[in-house]
Parts: C-alpha cells; structure tokens; sequence
C-alpha cells in the first residue's frame, strides 16, 4: 500500500467577525505530536472580552505551535501547523488577512482595498490619454466640416467663450479634436487669417494673433529672460560710401544690391572670429553656454504684417558677394511674407537697419536665444573730424546690445570697435579675410 | 421524509387551535404526557416515524454545528445557529405537505432541510457567494428574510393568491419573538385574517432578540397576540417535536379547511449565539442557558425512543453516521463553491434590457481589463 | 392658483400611430380605459389598495372596475400600505400580476421598507429565478391646494433605487398607453401619476397598438431652437405654457416630456441639447437632490461640447411642501421656468 500523501497546513488565525486586529491566545487544547479530528477545538482566543473556542480545519497530526498562551497573534497570521493525510487540495485555511478591522455585527467586516493599484496591462495608456467617453451616447466619429447641416459645432464652454469675445462664429471653424471638436487651436489658427479689427467710437480693438503675436511674444521673453546692456560707437565711413559707389558701377556687380548693411554684415561676420562670445546662447537648462563655430546671420525686416528676422545660414562661410545677395533674398522674401519657418529659425546674431527709417541709433533688443543684435543707423553727413580738420564726412552710429550673461562690457566694446573699424576703414574686408 | 396527514374533524379544530394551555406531547425527561387532547393529531405517528423524526433533527443538529466551524475557519462571513430549536423547526416543516409553501427568517435552515433543500445552497449566502441559494418554485420555500418580519406579509400575499384560486394547499411563515414587534407582522396579520387566508404564523419564541429578553417585546403571551384579529392561537412546548408537529398540522387542517389563519407560538430557547458575531455572555447567564440545556430536544426524544425501546446502539450508530456524512459533504461542498464572476455582480437586477445597467456594465468590465489581476 | 387647462395639441399627434379610435378624455379616464383594457386581457391581473373597489378610488381611477371584474381582481385593502405592497409580494410570487394603489404619495413612506428592500431587489436576491411583476400606481404632485402630505413629489428616492423602474405621463394618450405597459412589464414599475392633471382632457387612441411608443422613451412635445426644457409629470403642461409664452417674446423652446425616470432617455435628450446647446430641467420636486442634479451631471459630461450654458434646473425650495397659500411660490410656473431660460440665454 502506497504512503499516505502528506502535506503541512498552517491554520491562519481568521476573521472572526467581531471586529477583530488580533487575539490572545488563552489556552491551547492540543501540543505538538498530537492527533487532532476535524473540528476538534485547538486553541481558546481572547477577542474583546468574548472567549472564542477555534476548531480545527484539518485532521492530522500537530506539528508546531506558533503561538504561546499569553502571546497576541494578528489576524491572517499562522496560528498552528498540522500535518494532514489529507491529499484533497484545498488551499491554506485562511479568511482575508487584513490589518485593520472595524467592529461590525454581521458579515466579514469591511474589507481593506489593495495597498498598490494594479499593474495596468500591456503598459497601456493613462486614463487621461483615453478620449471623452462618455458612458451612454458616444460622440461623432469624424472631424466636423464647418457648416455641416443639422450639427451644431462642438466647443469646450471657455472655447465658446473665446469664440464669442472675438465674434467668431464657430459654424465657421474647422474642428480638429476628438470628434470634430473645435479646440483653443483651431480658433486661434481661425483668428490668424482674416479677421478685422473691431472699430468703435473711442477706440479700435484689434485682435493680437499671428505675426504681432508672435514678435510681441518674442519681445516680452527677450527683455524677461537676458539681462541686456548696450554700447554705442560713431564712425566716419566715408571710404567705404566711396567703396560702395565703386562696387556699384561695376559691371560685373550689376543686379547685387550692395549697401552699407552688406558691409556691416561682413564686418560682423569677421568680427566675431576674434570674438566668439557674442555668437553664443545661454542654455538655463543645462547651466552652459553654446558658442557657436558658425554664424546663421539673422536680418531684421520689417514685413507686411509686422517684424520678421530671417537669418542667413553659415554667413561665415558665404563670400561677400553670396553674402549680399542672400542677404536681399532673404529680405525680399521676408517682405512679401514669403518666410520659411526654417529662414526663421536657428539665428545666431542679429542685424537691425534702424538706418533706413532716418534714425541715428537704437537700443535694439535681443533676439531670444542670442547674444548679441547690432543696430545699424542711417548713414548721416556731418561735420566731422578729418585729417585735423573739421569736414562733413559720412558718418554712422553702431549700437550693440548684448547680454551681459554672455558678454561684457569690454568684450562688447571691442567686438564693437572691431566692426566699427571695418566700416570706418574697408580694406579690412581683404585684410581680415 | 413526510408523515401522513391525519384527518381531524372540523368542529375539534378551532378548539385545538384556540388552545389556553401549553401544549406539551413529550414531557422534559422523555415521558409521553397525558391529558393533552392534541395526542389525537400524532396518534398515527409510530416508532418508525418517531425514529425518522429523531434522526432529521440530528443531521440538523449536525449540519449547524459544521456550518458553525466553518464560520470559525472563515469560510463564511457569518452564521445564525438554531442549536436548540431543532424540534420546532422539525416538527412543523414535517407537517407540510409539497404543495405547501414556506416563508422564512434567516434561522430556518431546519425547515429548508426538510423541505429537500441543499445545505451546501444553504450555505451560499452565508458564505457571500450569492443573496439566495435555491430556486423558491422549487422546493416550495422563499429565500430566507433578513428584513426581520417582512416575510409574514409575503405569505400572506402567497395565502391569499391561494385564495382566490380556491386552492387546496396552504402557507407557513416562521419568524421570531422579536419579530412580533414589527408593524410588518401585525399588518399580516390584519390582512390574514380579514381575507382568511390559508396561513399558519409560526413564531419561534427562542426567549431571545440578540440581547433583548422577549418580554421586552411583549408583556402577553406571543400566543395570544392573534385574538385581537380573530386569529386563534395555541402555545407548545417548542422542544417537543411531536407537539410542534401536532399543533402545525392542526393549523394547517385549519386552513385546508377554508377556516383561515392561526397563530402558533413555539416556545424554545436560542442556545447559541445570535449569530457568529454575538457574544451572550455579555446579557444572559450560564444558569439560565444550563436551565434550557435541560429541556434539550433531541435529548428528551433520545430518551422517549429508549424507554420505548425503538432505539439501539445499531440506530445511533446510523445517525450519527448519516449527520457526520452529511457534515462532510457540507465542508467539501462549502470549500468548493467558486467565487462569483464580476460580471455577475450586474446580473438579474432586472428582467428587461436597461440601457443605464448595460452600460455601467460594460464600462466596469473594460475598465477591470486594462489592469492585470488581483492576486 | 388657477389650475391650467391646457390640452396638447402635439403630444398624441407626434409619434403615436392613429389608427383609428380617438376620443378626448380626461388623464383619470385615461387610466381607467388602460386598467380596464389590460385587465380584460390577463386574468392574472389583481388590483389591490384602499377605496378602490366600492369606492372607485379617491380619484376615481379605478371607477367600475370592481363591479366589472369582482371583488377577487379588485380587491379593497385594510388601511396599511406595508401590507399592501408586502402583501403583493407574495401574490406576486404565487404567478399574479398586482397593481397596487398607494393613495397619496405622502402615504408611501410606510411601504417604503417592502418597495425597496423586497420589491426592488428581489429578483438580484433570487439570482433571476423570481422576479416580481407588480405595478405601483402613487397619485403625486401638488398644485390642488390640499393638506399636508398630499402633494409629496417623491420619485427621486424610488429613481434611485436599483431594480425599480419609474414612469410618470403627463397626459391622457400616454397614461392610457404606459399604464398598460406597466402592468405588462415584468420588473416592478413604480407609476407616479400627476394628480392635479387627472382632470385634464386629452386625445387617446385607444386602438393603437402598446409598442408604438416605447415606455421608456421620452417624446419631444414641442419642437423648438433657442433652448430644451426637460421636464415630466405634473410640469409639461407647464413648461408648454412657458414655451407658448416664449413664442410671444421671440425665443424658441424645445419641450421634451421625459416619460420615464428610471431609466431616463438620454439619448433623445442629448439629441435635443445638441441641437439647442442649452438645458432646463424642471420638476415640482425639492431642487436639492432631485432628478434634475442626475440629468445636470450627465447631460453636462455628454454633451459638454455643445453647451453655450451651464445646465439650470427649476424646482421646489428646500423646505417641506408648504400650506396651500403658499404653494403658487414653491412650485415652478411659467414665469420661473422663463426666467431660467433667460439666464440660460444670456451672453
């Protein structure tokens, strides 16, 4: 005859229903090596001035006491072992195991909920990713077309808010969320295009979108983020007036626009090889500052709809020819609102013409990201100093703000001299080439 | 097993019914008694019957026990013991015919025994698996009440569709003294009475309503309480199960017999607790219990059945193996019952499709699908 | 207060097929045709409650239907709403289809235990293998200067209560259809019945055929584009004064008649809202707590997108119902209804 299958159980002290964290153990009725029945009493508890007599869920024999008379056992924890003959695979006796209790009447009590949230399968998605899904009517599936018959556009109550301040109406309004939903987006990509401003008595009120929006936005994080500081220079540029005058009754540089910002642009271009810092950006995040070993030379150009700085990419690279003239692409560009996003981006110093609206000087601002923004004033006839002499000569003011994180004063003044000396003495052009 | 009906003459039954002493067949020491007048409803009870009697009350007796340890074992969540209210619940639910319909408080699992119920479907609520165990239609008996007296109303709705089909079988409502409080029971038995319905109330008078002593419910017997609506009622000695029996099927003729409702008061003793989570040391004393522990059921029976020499040790031998099998089989039963589904949790609320239900439904069981299990 | 007599033109009309037999009738005549019709086709039907045998019932309702039926189908009850619905229960349980009469809303709370502890839940209890197929008809609302506790707007606690289900017309057509169709489903129905309409008139069909409208559909009485009020019961007519008067101001309002609260028809709501972007729910009942706070909430998750306003509700004050003097303040009329509109217009 084949042994009996043995297996040791431990009896869990359960949840008796009254409230119970833990029990006194008051007497054990059995002791190791002892053969016990089925129901047979084991042990007397102490619950809340209730003695409870707990029989035993197995037949077989003691193996160990886990507990002394006198010891306090918690609920779920093991009270005894038996080893039983019993080969019925039922699991360990035991209810629940829980921590805290409250006393109820009936029932098991009330249960405590998992400590940890479960795992989410498959690594899914937050419930935040899932759409609206609202839990008897689904919404539409597909984007609503605007003006679609017998549909009401959809909107968010803030959206709708927005739309009716600005006088929008949403039938009009292409929709892109879930379901066709008008979002904060697509109004404010609507009110980007057409629409007028709003003319009343004492004031006119004009919607702040699109290129304004997006120079105002610049403005504002240029003066918040870079603490800036500015240096002035006057210099006599007659040579190069004369220079210029030449170039341009050259046959061979017909059709090149050449001014005295192409010059300033090369003058800055060579000028930052001594003095890098000022084609540098200040990264807050990582704590460092790039110096750039390149230089996307950005133009300021005032565009149909507002300000505009493309920029010229690898301008140090670019001969002064291939320099002018992507220069006046750029600008022709920039002024039939023909700018790419690429043009637009990825500056690394900047030139302001303040020149060409009459003015002597500006404190320019920063384009955000940059070190450095030149301002290039009108070129002026005035009396000047000239070989000991008072002469009216052609003379420009050079304004540079930078940002003082970056920069210096020193090394703005002399990165300033540097340019300044090459529009004042143009030979530098080959010199410094 | 059922035990024939004895045919009583009408004009006996009001008598009976209206009975102003306690009925008592089987005296405390096992002793048949004389002079009770209703020895005539049992005269056809023989040793047989007698011995079928004893042997149902043990396996009650047993199957509570068990159901007991497997409450300590925390296999179930809770546990209302009748330890001591074997014979009432035995000898009325005896007195049924099939056809017969019985409603219940959550103490009955002696007449839900007799009535050919499972005890593993007993078991089914206690242990949180489900609200009910069995189907009512059939075994001719309701899921048991918790609303503690609503279930007299019930039969009595069920008595008086009876009625109105001029129907041949009648309806038994068991509940306790505490119980009798309840406006429920008296709106019962208003109804009862005014539509004379088929109806037997049958009160277990067990002395106790968790801590309160009956005679906070009442200041009268229990018993008496069906006069004011015309209902007779008759007092037995709730430990004697052939006066349980006697007087159940005399109410029962009652109705069978178109003459309405009566009023039975049991009179026995909870010797358990009230339920698992009672403690009665805290209100009533061992005296008092051990007082009771006297005037056992299944004991005075015992002793009936020797002195009439119809029991021998083969016969307790037999019981006791017939309760320890049943035992047994109500542990293994127990401890296999599978857990219910989630899905279930949204079932059966009602008959037709309801669109708010369908779709919290679906929305909980997606929602459980997108986490992995719960160990 | 003058009670409104108002006919609706659009209710029958909208959606019930007219086949043949339409007459006007009173919403109380309504109910007794529909009693009596469903009465005659299954004999397991028993009405049960106080008066509504000899009597006819304190509204008349059941009027002549003992003397048609018997005493066995109409059957007058001792004074005890706990017995009578407990009661119910087992006839119900022994294959009979009750329909109970409670005789005035105030007068429910006694059975309140045996509707939702045992009605509601019984057939869950009994894991489908029961169910109880009873129909209990409450006489609710105010607005007929009564007494105390005769006049309780107590459909919330019964909406709330899982198993239930919850209608209420607000017309003869429909209470002559739903009271059928409350007898004949087999969940238990809790059937409020707008008491200050009883004797409103309307066009009933009396042969056209039960499911041309389901029970548990709401019906748009009123078409309209500015704004959706939602209401039921007692508060339709109402609101459909509230909307004549709007035409006159130049504002369009939708009317939906719910018809049916547990469960409510969102989707033929939503379908509204989404065409209006604005909603007002109004009922007799208490504001705090009432079904209105329920269709808020999930008219604002559903249909959030399409609101140009928050969701308003109009309804009784937090009080208990008031003395007949008082009672022109504390339930919604046209002029509260339209002022809710208002501001739900507003910019």
């Amino acid at each position: 005859m084949p042994p009996a299958v043995t297996d040791v159980r431990s009896f869990l002290l359960p949840d008796l229903g009254e409230g119970l964290t833990e029990a006194e153990v008051v007497a054990w009725h059995v002791a190791p090596g002892d053969t016990v029945a089925l129901n047979e009493v084991l042990v007397e508890v102490e619950t809340e001035k209730a003695v409870v007599e707990l029989p035993s869920p197995f037949a077989g024999t003691v193996v160990e006491l886990f507990a002394s008379s006198g010891d306090t056992v918690e609920v779920g924890a093991p009270l005894i072992s038996i080893e039983t003959a019993d080969s019925a695979a039922a699991p360990d006796v035991a209810s629940a195991p829980t921590a805290e209790k409250v006393s109820v009447l009936v029932g098991y009590g009330p249960s405590e909920p998992a400590p940890s949230r479960r795992r989410r399968r498959g690594g899914g998605r937050t419930r935040h990713d899932r759409p609206e899904q609202p839990s008897i009517t689904p919404l539409p599936s597909q984007p609503t077309t605007p003006g679609a018959t017998g549909s009401r556009p959809l909107a968010a109550p803030p959206v709708r808010f927005m739309a009716r301040q600005q006088g929008v109406d949403l039938a009009e309004v292409t929709g892109h969320g879930p379901g066709g939903i008008v979002t904060r987006e697509d109004l404010a990509a609507h009110l980007a295009t057409s629409t007028p401003p709003r003319q009343g008595e004492r004031e006119t009120r004009s919607p702040v979108r699109g290129v304004q929006k997006h120079m105002a936005d610049a403005m504002v994080r240029s003066a918040t983020t870079a603490p800036q500081a500015c240096v002035f220079l006057t210099v006599d540029v007659t040579p190069t007036s004369e220079l210029l005058g030449r170039l341009r009754a050259n046959e061979r540089l017909e059709g090149v626009k050449l001014t005295m910002l192409t010059v300033a642009a090369r003058a800055v271009v060579l000028a930052l090889r001594d003095h890098p810092a000022l084609n540098s950006s200040w990264d807050d995040v990582t704590k460092e500052i790039a110096t750039k070993h390149y230089v996307n030379l950005g133009i300021a150009v005032a565009g149909p709809r507002g300000l505009v700085v493309p920029n010229v990419k690898d301008a140090h690279d670019l001969g002064f020819r291939d320099l002018a003239t992507a220069l006046e692409t750029l600008t022709e560009r920039a002024r039939s609102a023909r700018s790419t996003p690429a043009e637009l981006s990825g500056g690394t110093i900047t030139i302001t013409n303040v020149g060409v609206f009459g003015v002597d000087a500006g404190v320019p601002l920063l384009n955000p990201g940059e070190a450095a923004i030149l301002a290039l004033g009108a070129v002026q006839r005035r009396p000047w100093e000239h070989d000991g002499e008072v002469a009216l000569r052609d003379v420009v003011t050079l304004s540079l703000a930078f940002d003082h994180r970056l920069v210096d004063g020193e090394g703005a003044s002399r990165f300033l001299r540097a340019v300044g000396g090459t529009l004042a003495d143009p030979t530098n052009l080959i010199v410094l080439s | 097993m059922a035990i024939a009906q004895l045919k009583v003459p009408a004009e006996r039954l009001t008598a009976w019914a209206d009975y102003d002493g306690l009925v008592q067949l089987i005296s405390v020491d096992g002793q048949r008694t004389v002079g009770c007048p209703h020895w005539d409803l049992v005269a056809d009870v023989d040793a047989l019957q007698l011995r079928d009697l004893y042997r149902d009350m043990a396996i009650v007796r047993r199957l509570d026990a068990e159901a007991m340890a497997l409450q300590r074992q925390g296999e179930l969540g809770l546990w209302a013991p009748l330890l001591g209210q074997e014979a009432a619940q035995v000898g009325s639910a005896r007195a049924l015919r099939p056809d017969d319909f019985a409603f219940t408080s959550y103490r009955e699992h002696g007449v839900a025994y007799c009535r050919g119920v499972d005890p593993v479907d007993m078991l089914r609520m206690w242990r949180g698996s489900g609200l009910s165990g069995w189907d009512p239609a059939r075994y001719n008996i309701a899921t048991p009440a918790i609303i503690v007296g609503s279930q007299a109303l019930h039969a009595t709705g069920y008595a008086l569709g009876l009625t109105l089909e001029d129907a041949k079988s009648a309806v038994i409502t068991y509940f306790g003294d505490g119980a009798t409080s309840e406006g429920d029971i008296a709106e019962a038995l208003g109804f009862a009475a005014s539509y004379m319905v088929p109806l037997v109330f049958f009160c277990q008078n067990n002395q106790w309503a968790i801590s309160e002593p009956v005679r906070l419910q009442s200041h009268a017997s229990i018993a008496q309480r069906g006069r004011g609506y015309g209902i007779p009622g008759v007092q037995v000695d709730g430990n004697d199960v052939l006066a349980v029996l006697a007087a159940t099927r005399l109410a029962l003729a009652r109705a069978y017999a178109g003459q309405g409702p009566t009023l039975i008061e049991a009179v026995t003793y909870r010797m358990g607790p009230h339920t698992t989570s009672d403690d009665p040391t805290r209100y009533r004393s061992r005296a008092e219990e051990e007082e009771w522990r006297a005037k056992d059921p299944l004991v005075r029976l015992r002793a009936l059945l020797h002195s009439e020499g119809v029991a021998d040790d083969g016969f307790e031998h037999e019981v006791a193996a017939a309760a320890g099998n049943a035992a047994t089989a109500l542990r293994s039963g127990v401890l296999d019952m599978p857990n219910p589904e989630p899905a279930a949790l949204f079932e059966h609320v009602y008959a037709d499709p309801h669109p708010l239900l369908e779709a919290e439904r679906d929305t909980y069981l997606q929602y459980l699908a997108e986490y992995d299990e719960v160990s | 207060m003058a009670i409104a007599t108002v006919t609706n033109p659009t209710t029958a009309a909208a959606t019930s097929v007219a086949t043949g037999h339409v007459t006007t009738m009173s919403l109380g005549k309504a109910l007794n045709a529909g009693l009596r019709q469903a009465m005659t086709n299954d004999p397991k039907i028993v009405l049960m409650g106080e008066d509504i045998g000899k009597l006819g019932g304190v509204f008349r309702v059941t009027e002549g239907l003992q003397a048609d039926f018997g005493e066995r189908r109409v059957i007058d009850t001792p004074l005890a709403e706990s017995g009578v619905i407990g009661t119910a229960v087992g006839l119900a349980l022994r294959g009979y289809r009750p329909v109970c009469e409670i005789q005035f809303d105030g007068f429910v709370y006694p059975a309140f235990d045996q509707i939702v502890s045992q009605v509601a839940k019984f057939r869950y209890r009994n894991e489908g293998r029961v169910g109880l197929p009873i129909t209990i008809r409450i006489p609710y609302g105010g607005g007929i200067g009564a007494v105390e506790h005769h006049s309780e707007s107590p459909e919330a606690y019964f909406a709330h209560t899982a198993g239930l289900r919850v209608v209420t017309p607000s017309n003869a057509g429909d209470a002559h259809r739903m009271i059928q169709q409350a007898i004949a489903s087999d969940d238990p129905v809790i059937f409020f019945e707008p008491k200050r309409r009883y004797w409103e008139k309307g066009d009933v069909d009396t042969d056209a055929p039960l499911d041309a409208m389901p029970l548990h559909r709401a019906r748009v009485v009123r078409e309209g584009t500015d704004i959706t009020v939602a209401a039921y019961g007692p508060m339709v007519t109402t609101s459909l004064e509230a909307a004549g008067i709007g035409t006159e101001e130049g504002i369009s309002l939708e009317v939906v008649d719910l018809r049916s609260l547990s469960p409510i028809d969102f989707e033929t709501l939503e379908t509204s809202v989404r065409k209006t972007g604005r909603l007002v729910v109004v009922h007799e009942a208490p504001v705090f707590g009432g079904l209105g706070a329920e269709i808020a909430a999930r008219v604002g998750e559903n249909c959030f997108y399409s609101l140009e306003a928050p969701v308003r509700r109009v309804g009784g004050f937090a009080t208990p119902y008031p003395p007949s003097k008082l009672e022109r303040h504390f339930l919604p009329d046209a002029d509260r209804i339209l002022h809710e509109v208002d501001r739900c217009l507003q910019p």
